[in-house]
């Protein structure tokens, strides 16, 4: 037995193959008294069962956060979660934070510098200075 | 090879909507329930993991004599080890899943419901996924192993096993089902979610399986036996491991194994509900599509005499190695590119910092272009043939499976 197979494990690509929603699961937090929450009222109330009948791969839960205001709490399969307060917001600014809720991977924010990034290895390889010809001094 | 009917076992793994007519689950959980009324708590979450006998826990009729008694002796609701087939249709949590998987509409949540529920943690074979998994882990690794051959035919058997266990290994598996959303419950009971992955947790520190007894299904099973590659083809599993005669399935278990049960079951239950193609499709999608660096797989011991064995096996002339350029020969750093020669071929070439450092890196070079041709990677597979689409209008071609790696 000269040549031994080593154990690894293969990554996800996600998008490649399948595509998971990173966005697993939104808690709606209301307010029934406080002025903060009348936008959320009416959001839960005239278009939240029109945006989780849209988004079935997310669960969604609605609570009472009293004398609060009003909060939609995303959390990820990586493990992270992500709040957005919309106090004072109309019910189509809180479907708009919902659904930047929803597209986010979860991760922490952070500026993208190289337009792409791969984890396959380059096509045209690392230059080497020991191949091709070489320049003579 | 005879082929085997798995359709015909599919009776007993149906949900429970469509078992009624052969075995009638209702009446099952009846029966379960009589005797939960005779026992008080026996079934509870707390004693889920050591499933007592019900005689241990009787609670006589004439309870008025007793003067001590305190609450918790009344005999409670029944309850049962995992949650009843009909809570799947009110968790949130498991149609989100069904959802994010983007499985089949004809497979219930029922029996999503129960693919969720390990055998440690409900020993009914009913209710359990046990039988799910080992139809869906058996179709799972015949898709695996038949696009591995087909797409690297020259894969040396061990390295087959690697790849093998790198693409439907339990630990890729876990990683499958944690990227999915997937998470578990804290203890096993009726009263859980549905949409969480309920088995009974192995203790820290314990090791699993180690007080278990009887060995392996190998024949030849005494430790000083060798155990050659063709022996593991044909007594042990798809990556080369051998089979633990007697398993408790009972027993707690690692996460790991208890997530990879999960997918396998997912997949075993897709095949029985929407059939042989969605199920096909699924392992395309979840399992196959996933990132390998498969050069990273192998691992020489003897690199220059194989290469050597493998040009006389196939005829080529003697490979030869040549310095291609160097830099630095007397200097702390020198660099050396050595290419490798069969007559005017050139097999592969390495670089490093001494002569002999570069000709084995030249080897190994070589000996991996030779054992990871591939003719591409949508090649046919023998699972195409069965859809109607088959392998186009030209019907199926053999595909080319190499002899493998040189023994020497």
């Amino acid at each position: 037995m000269v040549v031994q197979g080593i154990r690894k494990v293969t990554a996800g690509q996600n998008g490649v193959g399948a595509f998971i929603l990173q966005c697993k699961r939104l808690d709606f937090h209301y307010c029934d008294w406080a002025g903060s929450s009348k936008g959320m009222n009416s959001f839960i109330r005239n278009h939240l069962q029109k945006f989780a009948s849209a988004n079935p791969s997310i669960e969604i839960s609605i609570s009472p956060r009293p004398n609060r205001h009003p909060v939609i709490r995303g959390h990820y399969i990586n493990g992270r979660e992500k709040a957005i307060c919309v106090r004072n917001l109309e019910p189509n600014q809180v479907l708009k934070k919902a659904e930047l809720l929803r597209d986010a991977s979860g991760e922490k924010l952070k500026s993208v510098k190289k337009p792409v990034k791969s984890i396959n290895e380059s096509v045209r390889g690392v230059w080497s200075p020991y191949h091709g010809g070489g320049m003579h001094v | 090879m005879k082929r085997l009917r798995i359709e015909r076992w599919s009776g007993q793994l149906l949900t429970p909507r469509t078992r009624t007519r052969t075995i009638q689950p209702c009446c099952l959980r009846q029966q379960q329930q009589k005797l939960a009324s005779y026992t008080a708590r026996s079934y509870s979450s707390s004693s889920a993991a050591k499933h007592p006998s019900p005689d241990d826990e009787l609670v006589f009729e004439d309870e008025g004599e007793h003067p001590e008694l305190s609450a918790s002796d009344y005999p409670s609701i029944p309850s049962y080890p995992s949650p009843l087939p009909s809570a799947a249709l009110e968790s949130a949590k498991l149609a989100a899943l069904h959802a994010r998987l983007g499985i089949p509409k004809k497979l219930p949540l029922q029996t999503m419901a129960r693919t969720l529920v390990d055998p440690s943690a409900d020993p009914h074979k009913h209710f359990n996924n046990a039988s799910l998994a080992q139809l869906g882990g058996s179709i799972m690794s015949y898709h695996v192993s038949e696009w591995l051959l087909c797409t690297y035919p020259r894969l040396p058997m061990t390295v087959l096993f690697a790849a093998q266990y790198a693409y439907s290994g339990p630990k890729t598996l876990q990683l499958v089902a944690r990227e999915w959303g997937v998470e578990t419950a804290a203890a096993p009971g009726e009263e859980v979610d549905p949409g969480l992955l309920q088995f009974s947790k192995l203790e820290p520190g314990t090791k699993y399986g180690a007080n278990r007894e009887g060995g392996t299904v190998r024949p030849d099973s005494r430790s000083y036996y060798r155990r050659g590659i063709s022996s593991r083809v044909v007594y042990d599993d798809e990556f080369g491991d051998a089979i633990p005669k007697l398993k408790d399935q009972n027993e707690p278990l690692p996460a790991e194994l208890a997530y990879s049960n999960f997918v396998k079951a997912v997949i075993g239950a897709i095949y029985l509900h929407s059939g042989a193609e969605p199920a096909k499709t699924f392992v395309k999608r979840h399992i196959l599509s996933r990132h390998l660096a498969m050069p990273g797989l192998f691992q020489f011991k003897l690199p220059v005499r194989e290469l050597s064995r493998l040009c006389n096996r196939e005829g080529f002339e003697y490979p030869v190695a040549r310095i291609l350029s160097e830099t630095g020969r007397l200097s702390r750093h020198p660099v050396f590119v050595v290419g490798i020669y069969s007559g005017k071929d050139k097999l592969g070439e390495g670089s490093g910092p001494s002569l002999q450092e570069a000709k084995t890196r030249a080897c190994v070079a070589s000996l991996k272009a030779w054992y990871l041709y591939s003719p591409g990677k949508d090649v046919p597979v023998p699972s195409d043939m069965e859809s109607g689409k088959g392998a186009g209008e030209r019907g199926w071609e053999p595909v080319h499976i190499d002899m493998g790696e040189v023994i020497h």
